[in-house]
């Protein structure tokens, strides 16, 4: 025996025959086969004995024997798991009045989160799509005087434009090697475009350099992304853009005639530039042509007209290679001191940049921190709808809790009973909320003004995160509620001396104080975008641009040659009153430039103000008011030689804060030298979220002026345009035209605020919704607790109003709490927004007024469809049962 | 009587645990069969009876107490049920009942 224990059984099968044996079968059988294989080790010697214990454990494996597919040593909770999801579900269809108002809560709530997700995810992706993404720069440039410069020698970071020069591209890829290539793109100018007997204004196209593809990530259709932008006289174009000119042909090689002059020749077909990017164009023309048309700007460091995008290698220390400009800059440029050069990260460029003279719009980071915590109120509001109405629920639930305590569960089992319910809940609402999203999505891109794409919500990435989102939020939402249930004590409960807890109560009324204050702080927040956008809209510009026609025949040099015949023309026409030339017209693009004025000590100082060329009807057409001194006139014919009007800011700016004194100083701008001739009121040019900042209204010579602004009286005016458009065809034959009103286009300039006074109020709204419907469910519970008590009352006497009061009364103290939370939050934080405007309203006690009336309103009339049919029932239905 | 039938082989595992009384476990009752039947049974046809009659309700079993031999493992006796011991009755009765009412078999 001593000898055969040491002969062991092959182990391998041993361990097969473990592994497939039915479990309870497993020890004895084991038993058996060992003992036959010892007894034969013996009789029959050890490799006969293991031959035969292999076939022995193969006969074994029969179905009889083995142990079941679906496992028989079961989770342990399984069982468990499978209750507390049936028993989720049973209560989640028993109490539907609850389940349905959390589930509606839970899912406009998850599908605002959602969408804001969406929107503010698409606000962060700016750019990202560049392969070159983290290293590509923008070349940021600042233009002041040298004196300026000598006098402080620092310069804020609001004082760099991404507006520059031409030259200094080459020149830092020429100087610094970490620095690999430039590219640059010009503003977008206005050209005429015709292809065979079509004509086209267009306003979209950039000059390019040809490295744009090896700089942006952008597709190229046909056409060769290497060469495309080489040579003179070429041109790509976007996908929109070609289909416009060309339908269905192959658009490569096709000519466009441009400006009635030259011939371009198509080389490429581009996609459209992706919805976020931080400027946008329609067509590219080699820049190679704009250096044809002007060498001279190529060199010059004080034309700005060029943004300037840099590839530095990646491995460059950024903060040393800038400390190297001044050095390259007093080399380039021999006295002037003025210039200064940084570079901007792309990815700073659509969210945090603070530069001057953007190529496109730039984001705003605080909205989309606004957006973001709208986003977690909304979803804590409706985590906090499901806590209240659960809670109130306990004393329904108070028996379930403690039979089942009772029969022997643990505290542990009935939390996760719990939680099963509220996750199982929040699931069903996420579903929902799917449903919900894929329906609002199309409203948000209009209330936005942005193209969004939500696909990217599906990437296993993403979905983890938003499906352990939903199941946190179900645990947000479940854990108070759930701790609160279990701990229910059994033998008070079924004794019946059971009561909510009066902790539960202020609780539940904490967290109702807590939704009401975020429901009003929305709606004041609502309240002053709405007033301060209003206020924009009314505010005295400082000029009329009310009934202003503007037509815009760009640099078109025939229009531009007859321009006094053209304002003759227009004058005859009856409903018009006035008419002007000009360059630029309040709310456009305008340049700024070099001027020299006289100082008080005689000697000249230099300024950069911005610059609007004009006519000697542009004041009075506009309605601008002269403070001091005199409008041009056609009485002075030197006047385009050598006068000058700037406004109140530039006088202030040169040093002097009297307009009149500033009459009759010598000043120097643009190779125009002569005398200040008059002082302008200031009038806001630029939108109302920046003060009147300096600026000169020089005259404007035929070559200069690109607009025709008519000031019309009439009441009928689509005739009145057909009438003028008959008449500019009459005259301009070969120019469409192209016009728009001056308030319109002004009021653009607000379109952001817009945009984000309605996605505010949207989600302000469904904020206010979800906080209400939690108020529903805590009525009906309140009501119906206290059924009794309103029978008594009304059989002794209580009319319906004062039993209305009593039910309204307790949420009213809750609601004055409420305000007295909120007036002060929403006090501060809206002022911060509207330090975002020069002109700004100041938050008056209508506000919060308007807030509080409103939300009150709603309120009631949530709780009146309760309250109400409690109020006026029959006391004896409340009591018969007892 | 249907379902209560018995099976040969069924029929040959419940009477060897019947002659074995308290000692029937596996390996001898494959034994035992071997030496009054001098019939070659596997474990695994074995033990998937004795667990079919178990279900039955003609067997019960009983974990015995573990020893050093058997790899350490204990063996399972199965005793016969009243169920079982009356089915086993009543196949005898039915057999002696056929074998009587053969008129002329043995003495030819």
């Amino acid at each position: 025996m001593d000898q055969a224990s040491k002969i062991y059984p092959p182990k391998l099968l041993l361990r097969f025959f473990r592994w497939f044996c039915h479990p309870d079968y497993l020890e004895d059988i084991e038993g058996d086969v060992i003992e036959r294989f010892e007894k034969r080790v013996i009789t029959q010697g050890s490799l006969v004995a293991k031959l035969l214990f292999t076939r022995d454990i193969f006969q074994l494996f029969r179905p009889s024997l083995i142990r079941p597919i679906e496992g028989t040593q079961k989770l342990n909770y399984y069982g468990m798991l499978k209750n507390y999801f049936k028993i989720s579900l049973r209560n989640i269809q028993r109490h539907k009045t609850f389940s349905i108002l959390n589930i509606a809560g839970l899912s406009v709530g998850l599908a605002c989160s959602i969408l804001i997700l969406v929107y503010v995810k698409n606000e962060i992706s700016y750019d990202t799509y560049n392969e070159n993404y983290d290293k590509t720069y923008r070349l940021l440039q600042v233009f002041r005087s040298s004196k300026v410069a000598d006098e402080n020698p620092i310069v804020a970071p609001n004082e760099y434009q991404v507006w520059g020069n031409a030259p200094v591209g080459p020149a830092v890829t020429k100087e610094f090697p970490e620095i690999e290539s430039f590219f640059r793109f010009t503003s977008p100018i206005q050209i005429l475009v015709e292809y065979e007997s079509k004509r086209f204004q267009e306003n979209g196209f950039v000059f390019a350099d040809s490295t744009a593809f090896q700089t942006f990530s952008w597709n190229m259709i046909v056409g060769d992304p290497k060469t495309a932008l080489k040579d003179p006289n070429t041109i790509v174009l976007t996908e929109t853009t070609s289909k416009k000119y060309f339908g269905d042909l192959n658009p490569i090689g096709q000519t466009l005639k441009i400006d009635q002059g030259d011939l371009f020749k198509v080389t490429g077909v581009m996609e459209d530039i992706p919805h976020n990017t931080h400027f946008t164009f329609e067509a590219m023309i080699s820049m190679s042509t704009f250096q044809k048309y002007r060498p001279d700007i190529f060199n010059q460091w004080g034309y700005v007209d060029f943004y300037t995008y840099l590839q530095i290698n990646s491995s460059a220390d950024i903060a040393a290679l800038e400390s190297k400009f001044p050095e390259l800059a007093d080399r380039y440029l021999d006295d002037w001191t003025g210039y200064g050069m940084k570079l901007e990260p792309m990815s700073d460029a659509y969210l945090y940049s603070v530069a001057k003279r953007q190529p496109g719009p730039t984001g705003s980071l605080t909205n989309v921190y606004v957006f973001t915590s709208i986003a977690v109120f909304i979803l804590l509001i409706a985590c906090i709808n499901f806590m209240n109405l659960s809670t109130a629920r306990s004393v329904e639930r108070a028996k379930e809790v403690a039979i089942r305590k009772a029969v022997g569960s643990q505290k542990i089992a009935l939390i996760f009973q719990f939680l099963t319910e509220a996750v199982i809940l929040t699931a069903i609402a996420a579903v929902l909320a799917c449903g919900l999203v894929i329906f609002a999505l199309p409203y948000l891109e209009i209330l936005s003004g942005k193209v969004l794409d939500p696909t990217w919500l599906l990437q296993p990435y993403y979905l983890t995160i938003i499906i352990s989102g939903v199941v946190g939020v179900g645990l947000l939402a479940g854990s108070y509620p759930a701790w609160i249930l279990s701990n229910f004590r059994p033998v008070q409960v079924l004794k019946g001396s059971f009561k909510t807890s009066a902790k539960g109560v202020m609780l539940r009324k904490v967290l109702v104080v807590f939704q009401f204050s975020i429901s009003i702080i929305l709606l004041a927040g609502t309240t002053v975008v709405y007033y301060q956008l209003d206020h924009l809209r009314n505010h005295d510009l400082g000029f009329d641009n009310e009934q202003m026609l503007v037509i815009d025949f760009g640099w078109d040099s025939k229009v531009q040659k007859q321009r006094e015949m053209f304002k003759e023309e227009m004058l005859k026409h009856p409903d018009v009153s006035a008419v002007t030339v000009s360059r630029a017209v309040p709310g456009d693009f305008f340049p700024g430039g070099g001027t020299g004025i006289e100082g008080t000590d005689g000697e000249m100082i230099y300024h950069s103000p911005g610059m609007y060329e004009i006519d000697e009807d542009f004041i009075p057409t506009m309605n601008m008011e002269i403070v001091a001194g005199r409008n041009y006139s056609k009485d002075f014919p030197l006047d385009s030689a050598n006068a000058l009007i700037i406004n109140e800011a530039s006088a202030k700016l040169f040093g002097y804060p009297k307009p009149e004194d500033i009459i009759g100083k010598k000043f120097d701008q643009w190779g125009r030298q002569g005398t200040v001739v008059g002082v302008v009121k200031n009038f806001n040019y630029v939108s109302l979220h920046r003060d009147v900042e300096p600026l000169s209204l020089r005259y404007g010579t035929p070559e200069n002026t690109t607009k025709l602004t008519l000031k019309l009286k009439s009441t009928n005016y689509r005739q009145t345009i057909t009438e003028i458009e008959r008449k500019w065809a009459e005259l301009a034959p070969h120019r469409p035209m192209i016009s728009n009103f001056l308030d319109d286009k002004f009021n653009q300039q607000y379109a952001k605020d817009q945009q984000f006074g309605h996605v505010f109020t949207v989600f302000a709204g469904l904020a206010i919704f979800i906080a209400c419907l939690g108020l529903f469910g805590l009525t009906i519970y309140s009501t119906a607790q206290r059924t009794k008590e309103i029978g008594i009352r009304k059989v002794l006497g209580a009319s319906a109003q004062s039993i209305l009061k009593l039910l309204s009364m307790d949420f009213l103290k809750l609601f004055a709490i409420a305000l007295i939370i909120a007036i002060p939050l929403s006090y501060f934080m809206m002022d911060r927004w509207l330090e975002g405007f020069a002109y700004s309203i100041s938050i008056g006690w209508q506000v919060f007024a308007a807030a509080a009336v409103v939300t009150l309103a709603v309120s009631l009339v949530t709780m009146s469809i309760k309250t109400i049919s409690a109020a006026v029932s029959n006391p004896v239905d409340a009591l018969r049962n007892e | 009587m249907g379902k209560n039938q018995l099976g040969e082989f069924e029929e040959v595992v419940l009477l060897t645990v019947a002659i074995l009384q308290d000692e029937a476990y596996g390996i001898a009752i494959i034994d035992e069969m071997g030496k009054r039947l001098n019939r070659k049974v596997s474990i695994g046809s074995l033990q998937t009876v004795l667990r079919r009659l178990e279900k039955k309700g003609f067997l019960d079993s009983e974990l015995g107490e573990a020893t050093k031999v058997r790899g350490g493992k204990r063996k399972r006796f199965f005793t016969l049920t009243n169920l079982g011991k009356r089915t086993l009755e009543e196949t005898k009765k039915q057999r002696l009942a056929l074998w009587s009412a053969i008129p002329s078999f043995v003495n030819n």
